[in-house]
């Protein structure tokens, strides 16, 4: 039986906490009493097989999933117990960005990025707005998807605008569900430079990944999963020299294909490929 | 079945109401503030009234003309025979002005807008945009709830006034065709016909009607979880449960009439 670090029952002195989320969907537990934390400032990596609840969890710390049970602490109050106005401002202050992209359909890409600038900086004149998002995708080569809506745009194109979404009202959290995947090489180099601008920025990262590339370019600590439980949770160099077989087994698994590129994570971990069971 | 049956049925039916009835005041709430928030989504609400108001008006002008016309011809044939022909004009208030204006318009809405909220919803749940909406902080009952419940009862309401004047006014072009009258006695006996009690009754079922069909669509349009399947089903009871709601609200509304 796997056990959680004796961090992960915290839930004050880290920015964001897990105690006990229970997470079901059609009677089957996603999250299955849960425990993990995050902390403030650096950049955290979750890991773990598909469908074993990576984008639930992250979707309960971003405050977009309320668990059936258990509690999420921010910054050791409890999150869901936040006024509406609180809860808002948390909200703010974050990006999320969503596996399948999810742009809003009924609007243009322009309006897509749009949107958060004008609900929430109401200061900023039309002409200022359309700069700004302008420039993001500019950085990215889509200026010429300003005008047309998510459907006509690539997989990996959707992801890289959902992406500029989550950044645009440049948020202290970033929340990030496997964003790699169905991009082009250039595209993969461009985001990964965003995202480490953001990391030196001091901005917190939470990010579901399978790629070596951006664990080993962010990763400050890591949360391991598997069959909704959370194997391992702490700061990376502790999780690396887990003994815990399970871990090691997830970590190999997991990342044996990613890790043939260019950055071999298995090597960061100290060749643990040698006690895969 | 079992008592434990029954009584987990019971409770489920418990649970959905105290959910929907929550659901209803989050609106409500959400519907106070949305002019002082000075929303983004005052557009949605534009949008909205343009789709339920204005674009329904080709369909409701012909019920309207159609429903007075069968109205004048029935009456015209019947009444005379007992000696009651003035009757025609009461009879032509109760039914298009009180009864069925309020009641064929909310069901033309129902068709028309109520699937489409419901289905649109839905959609939006199943792609994660409601989510989308929650991650950066904007409430998806405030931007996107709010301006469709506001622009339906808004749409409601003008139709039905619209409904009852294009239906009186059609009775009246059928009343030339088989018995001419005189534009200003038509008018006459009409105005002399109706009750202020007509106009406020109208206005009131046109309202519930409006925030029933509404807060039907967008309630069935959220309890979308995770399949497309649900989309077509939580459209067709969004339908059922308009046109259910709408008749018993409106037996309701005349029964407190007459009490």
């Amino acid at each position: 039986m796997p056990s959680a670090p004796p961090q992960a029952t915290r839930s004050h002195g880290h920015y964001l906490s897990l105690r006990n989320v229970l997470v079901t969907s059609e009677h089957t537990a996603v999250l299955n009493k849960v425990d993990a934390h995050f902390p403030e400032g650096i950049s955290s990596v979750i890991m773990g097989p598909s469908g074993c609840g990576k984008s639930t969890l992250l979707k309960v710390a971003a405050g977009i999933t309320v668990p059936d049970s258990g509690k999420v602490y921010l910054q050791g109050k409890n999150l869901f117990r936040l006024s509406e106005k609180k809860l808002l401002h948390f909200r703010k202050g974050n990006g999320f960005v969503f596996q399948d992209a999810a742009l809003w359909s009924n609007k243009t890409i322009q309006q897509n990025l749009a949107l958060p600038l004008q609900f929430h900086r109401r200061e900023l004149s039309q002409h200022a707005i359309d700069r700004r998002i302008n420039i993001l995708l500019e950085k990215m080569d889509l200026v010429d998807t300003l005008n047309l809506r998510p459907a006509q745009l690539s997989t990996g194109e959707q992801k890289v605008v959902s992406f500029l979404r989550a950044v645009i009202l440049e948020p202290s959290t970033l929340f990030i569900d496997e964003v790699l995947p169905s991009l082009d090489h250039v595209m993969v180099e461009r985001l990964m430079s965003m995202i480490r601008d953001l990391k030196q920025q001091g901005c917190t990262i939470i990010a579901v990944t399978h790629d070596a590339r951006l664990t080993s370019l962010i990763a400050d600590h890591l949360v391991i999963m598997n069959r909704g439980r959370v194997l391992e949770c702490g700061p990376f160099d502790s999780v690396r020299k887990s003994k815990n077989h399970e871990v090691i087994s997830i970590l190999t698994e997991v990342l044996s294909e990613a890790a043939t590129y260019e950055t071999d994570l298995l090597d960061l971990l100290g060749g643990e490929k040698t006690t895969e069971p | 079945m079992t008592i434990g049956s029954i009584g987990r049925g019971v409770i489920l039916k418990a649970r959905e109401f105290l959910y929907a009835a929550g659901f209803m005041a989050n609106i409500f709430k959400e519907t106070l503030l949305f002019a002082k928030k000075k929303q983004v989504g005052f557009r949605v609400l534009v949008m909205q009234i343009l789709f339920t108001g204005i674009e329904a008006m080709g369909i409701v002008s012909l019920i309207a003309v159609a429903l007075g016309a069968v109205i004048i011809v029935e009456g015209i044939s019947i009444l005379p025979r007992f000696g009651q022909g003035q009757l025609i004009y009461t009879i032509l208030i109760i039914v298009i002005t009180r009864e069925l204006g309020p009641l064929l318009t909310a069901f033309i809405i129902i068709a028309r807008s109520g699937t489409a909220i419901a289905t649109e919803l839905g959609n939006m749940v199943i792609n994660h945009e409601i989510e989308a909406y929650l991650s950066v902080g904007i409430n998806p009952i405030s931007y996107l709830v709010v301006p469709r419940f506001l622009g339906v009862v808004i749409s409601t309401v003008l139709l039905t006034v619209y409904f009852n004047f294009f239906g009186l006014f059609g009775s009246f072009l059928v009343t030339q065709l088989i018995r001419p009258i005189q534009f200003a006695e038509y008018f006459r006996n009409l105005l002399g016909s109706i009750q202020v009690v007509d106009i406020v009754s109208s206005l009131i079922k046109s309202l519930v009607f409006g925030v029933i069909v509404s807060f039907v669509a967008v309630y069935q349009g959220f309890k979308v979880r995770i399949a497309s399947t649900e989309v077509p089903q939580v459209a067709i009871k969004s339908v059922g449960q308009g046109f259910v709601l709408c008749i018993l609200a409106d037996a309701v509304i005349t029964l407190i009439y007459y009490i």
